[in-house]
């Protein structure tokens, strides 16, 4: 197991999702900004929230990389193409599972039942992550893609 | 529905603030979109014809209605009617707080109670789905009927059990020891919840409790206290909670002249609506749900920004391309029925105003904006900087060529102005302020030297334009001159003088001048703007005297269209309809405001 490269790596390649990601918000491509996300469950201002989602979204990303490196282990090769493979099913567990997710734990994350007496301000993403937008699956895609294949090129699998 | 539909005024709205139903005085639900505002409708006779679906719970034989309200404080209907046999009632909403418990998202809650004897009532029961009025799969599963198409169902229980078929009138008879109760779920996408009548009609009567308290808030002092409580229990029924965006109206086509074919769909959200929408709260101590419209404004537009979208869905994304559902008969024969806004494309200057407007409202009341917002409204601010001189489209979003309309010209003056007022206590640089108060300045000589006709003493529709408009009824609260200007007063004389529709009603603008055939009714949030302008302008009895003959116009369940029509007062227009309410909300305050003052200075 290459942990050392698993710790510097991992980093590398979740900041490089995370530069994707907010690219692709600047370009006007989605509304998913995933920082905001996961900020606001610990604080209500969006700045901080971005600041602190940042850092939450890099331990999340450790740990994902953390399963990509003993993926690598078990089959004993990690290229690029193995890596991108990941990185597509990454995507889907994320768009069908993990973001939809969100809304129910999230405490300032509207779901689609939520009513008057409801303060979350954030709406919910929806499948896909549709309601952020018709080309936030494609960027999410892509944004993974750069994970994987990130991990893919730079872990050794031994 | 045939030629001689029935009134819109007529029906009452029930909703959780996810979707709506509006229900006719005979119980009829003829209009229902699920899973939300924007979806397809399951029942849609109202414009879609008998074949669209309706759910109608009734008297079986001759009946008059006796009586209908809503219950004092809450979203809950009640309709009585006469009938031979004795009174039969029927009470009914949706629970709109189903958060944290098993209950599906949305649940309307239907109970037929008799007194004086046994009635006979009927259940007919008819979904179909969307423009094709699609009939469901139909399965009975326990004591419940099952209605399914892709991806959606609705599950139908009653205590007692009734064997009800879809399309099929079943009758019942209703003692005055055992009330009929039906419970409808709605599932997307999702296993139905299966809701015990007993229980859905506890969630309703929690939910109505709810409501009370809501209600309990409202300011003591507005005037008409009840109609203002009933408006902004309105506004918030037409806010989707999931993302707070403001619906126009949870309908789509319902003309603005009978048989016409200005028929728009409404189910949508408009920036503007939703700084209206603030304000109003605001001005009634409503915090949160003024926050949640800035919330949503704030996400929803980021993909356009610094541009501000016309209107966008639920969940601020740009609505599909206008287009005619060709099978609909439309209401009272008004096609085409359209589905979509093709106003999404234009460009309205306005709505910057209203929407920094709104921003420097919540400022002012000591909600500083988060550096986000700033920048966002910021960046707004640079918009209108740039696009001012150029032509739009205007509040009325007539669609052909641009113009240069005054009222767009004032409230890009009004989007700097209230820029520059926030950049007081916000981070901004002196480069950009500069600049704004240089553009405002600019447009404040455009506007008095091309938008204003000195022979008639009045601001015109558009530059160098005989007409006059209805929105200039905003100019006192602008400040973009004194209040008490003899140009102002002029204007707001020469609005009535030209655009009375009779009473109190006004046209928005000259009949006809719009482009399409034929002409509309009186614009209802118009005469409510006219009551802010009079209460802003030192005539406050006058404005207080509209003010309740406004009231008076109102449906017999505190209900507003966008229009009605100057001979026989009938409803016209996407009903109910949010702009109505918070212009009525707006009018309230401004009356408040206006006595408050004068008790003061006495």
């Amino acid at each position: 197991m290459d942990w050392a490269g698993w710790a510097l790596f991992g980093l590398i390649a979740t900041t490089a999702l995370t530069a994707a990601m907010i690219a692709a918000q600047l370009l006007g491509l989605t509304r998913l900004d995933l920082p905001l996300l996961l900020g606001t469950i610990v604080t209500r201002n969006p700045d901080r929230a971005r600041a602190a989602g940042f850092f939450i979204h890099l331990g999340v990303g450790q740990g994902f990389a953390l399963g990509y490196a003993f993926f690598f282990v078990l089959l004993d090769q990690a290229t690029w193409w193995l890596g991108g493979l990941l990185g597509l099913l990454h995507s889907a567990v994320a768009l069908t599972v993990l973001v939809p997710l969100l809304a129910g734990v999230h405490p300032r994350m509207a779901s689609y039942r939520a009513g008057p007496a409801s303060t979350a301000v954030l709406e919910p993403p929806g499948l896909l992550g549709l309601n952020y937008g018709t080309r936030t699956p494609l960027v999410t895609i892509a944004a993974h893609l750069i994970y994987g294949i990130a991990l893919g090129v730079l872990l050794r699998p031994g | 529905m045939g030629s001689d539909p029935r009134p819109i005024e007529d029906y009452g709205l029930v909703g959780d603030t996810r979707t709506a139903a509006l229900v006719a005085p005979d119980g009829a639900i003829d209009w229902m979109c699920i899973p939300r505002f924007d979806g397809e409708p399951v029942f849609g006779r109202l414009v879609g014809g008998p074949e669209a679906g309706t759910f109608r719970v009734g008297p079986a034989g001759r009946s008059t209605v006796a009586a209908r309200r809503y219950r004092p404080g809450s979203a809950t209907l009640e309709t009585t009617w006469d009938t031979a046999g004795g009174r039969l009632t029927l009470t009914e909403g949706m629970v709109a707080e189903v958060a944290g418990r098993l209950l599906p998202p949305t649940l309307l809650v239907r109970r037929l109670t008799a007194t004086g004897g046994p009635i006979d009532a009927v259940v007919e029961f008819d979904p179909r789905l969307g423009e094709p009025r699609r009939p469901p799969d139909r399965h009975v599963r326990g004591e419940a009927l099952v209605c399914g198409w892709p991806g959606l169902a609705v599950g139908l229980h009653s205590a007692p059990h009734l064997a009800i078929e879809p399309g099929r009138p079943t009758t019942v008879r209703i003692t005055p020891e055992q009330p009929l109760t039906i419970a409808l779920a709605v599932a997307d996408r999702e296993p139905l919840v299966h809701v015990p009548p007993a229980a859905a009609w506890d969630a309703l009567e929690a939910d109505e409790e709810r409501w009370r308290a809501w209600c309990l808030d409202v300011d003591d002092a507005v005037p008409q206290r009840d109609a203002v409580r009933r408006s902004l229990l309105t506004l918030r029924l037409l806010t989707y909670s999931p993302s707070g965006a403001p619906v126009a109206a949870p309908t789509t086509s319902l003309p603005e002249v009978l048989g016409g074919t200005r028929n728009w769909d409404y189910r949508y959200a408009w920036p503007r609506d939703a700084s209206i929408g603030v304000a109003a709260f605001l001005g009634v101590g409503k915090y949160d749900e003024a926050r949640r419209f800035m919330a949503w404004l704030l996400t929803a537009t980021r993909l356009d920004r610094p541009r501000m979208p016309v209107l966008l869905t639920l969940f601020g994304k740009h609505p599909r391309a206008e287009h005619v559902l060709d099978r609909w008969p439309g209401y009272a024969g008004s096609v085409p029925v359209r589905a979509g806004n093709d106003a999404a494309r234009q460009h309205q200057l306005d709505g910057y105003g209203w929407v920094l407007d709104a921003a420097w409202l919540l400022t002012r009341a000591g909600h500083g904006l988060y550096a986000e917002t700033w920048r966002a409204m910021a960046g707004f601010a640079d918009t209108v900087a740039a696009r001012w001189p150029e032509p739009d489209a205007g509040i009325w979003e007539v669609r052909g060529a641009g113009a240069h309309h005054v009222h767009s010209k004032l409230m890009a003056w009004l989007a700097l102005d209230r820029a520059l007022r926030i950049a007081e206590s916000h981070r901004t640089s002196r480069r950009r302020r500069r600049r704004w108060a240089a553009e405002r300045d600019r447009l404040a000589t455009d506007i008095t030297t091309r938008g204003f006709d000195p022979a008639r003493n009045t601001y015109t529709r558009t530059y160098g334009s005989a007409d006059v408009d209805a929105a200039l009824l905003v100019l006192p609260v602008l400040g973009v001159e004194p209040a008490d200007s003899p140009r102002v007063r002029g204007t707001i004389d020469a609005v009535r003088r030209e655009l009375t529709a009779g009473g109190p009603l006004l046209y928005r603008y000259p009949p006809g001048q719009d482009g399409l055939p034929g002409t509309e009714g009186a614009f209802l949030p118009c005469s409510f703007w006219l009551v802010q302008a009079l209460a802003g302008t030192g005539r406050s009895g006058e404005a207080a005297a509209l003010f309740d003959t406004l009231v008076g116009l109102s449906s017999p369940l505190g209900l507003y269209a966008e229009e009605m029509a100057p001979a026989g007062g009938r409803f016209l227009g996407n009903f109910p309809q949010a702009l109505s309410h918070a212009a009525l909300v707006q009018a309230a305050l401004a009356l408040r405001d206006a006595q408050q003052v004068t008790t003061r200075s006495e």
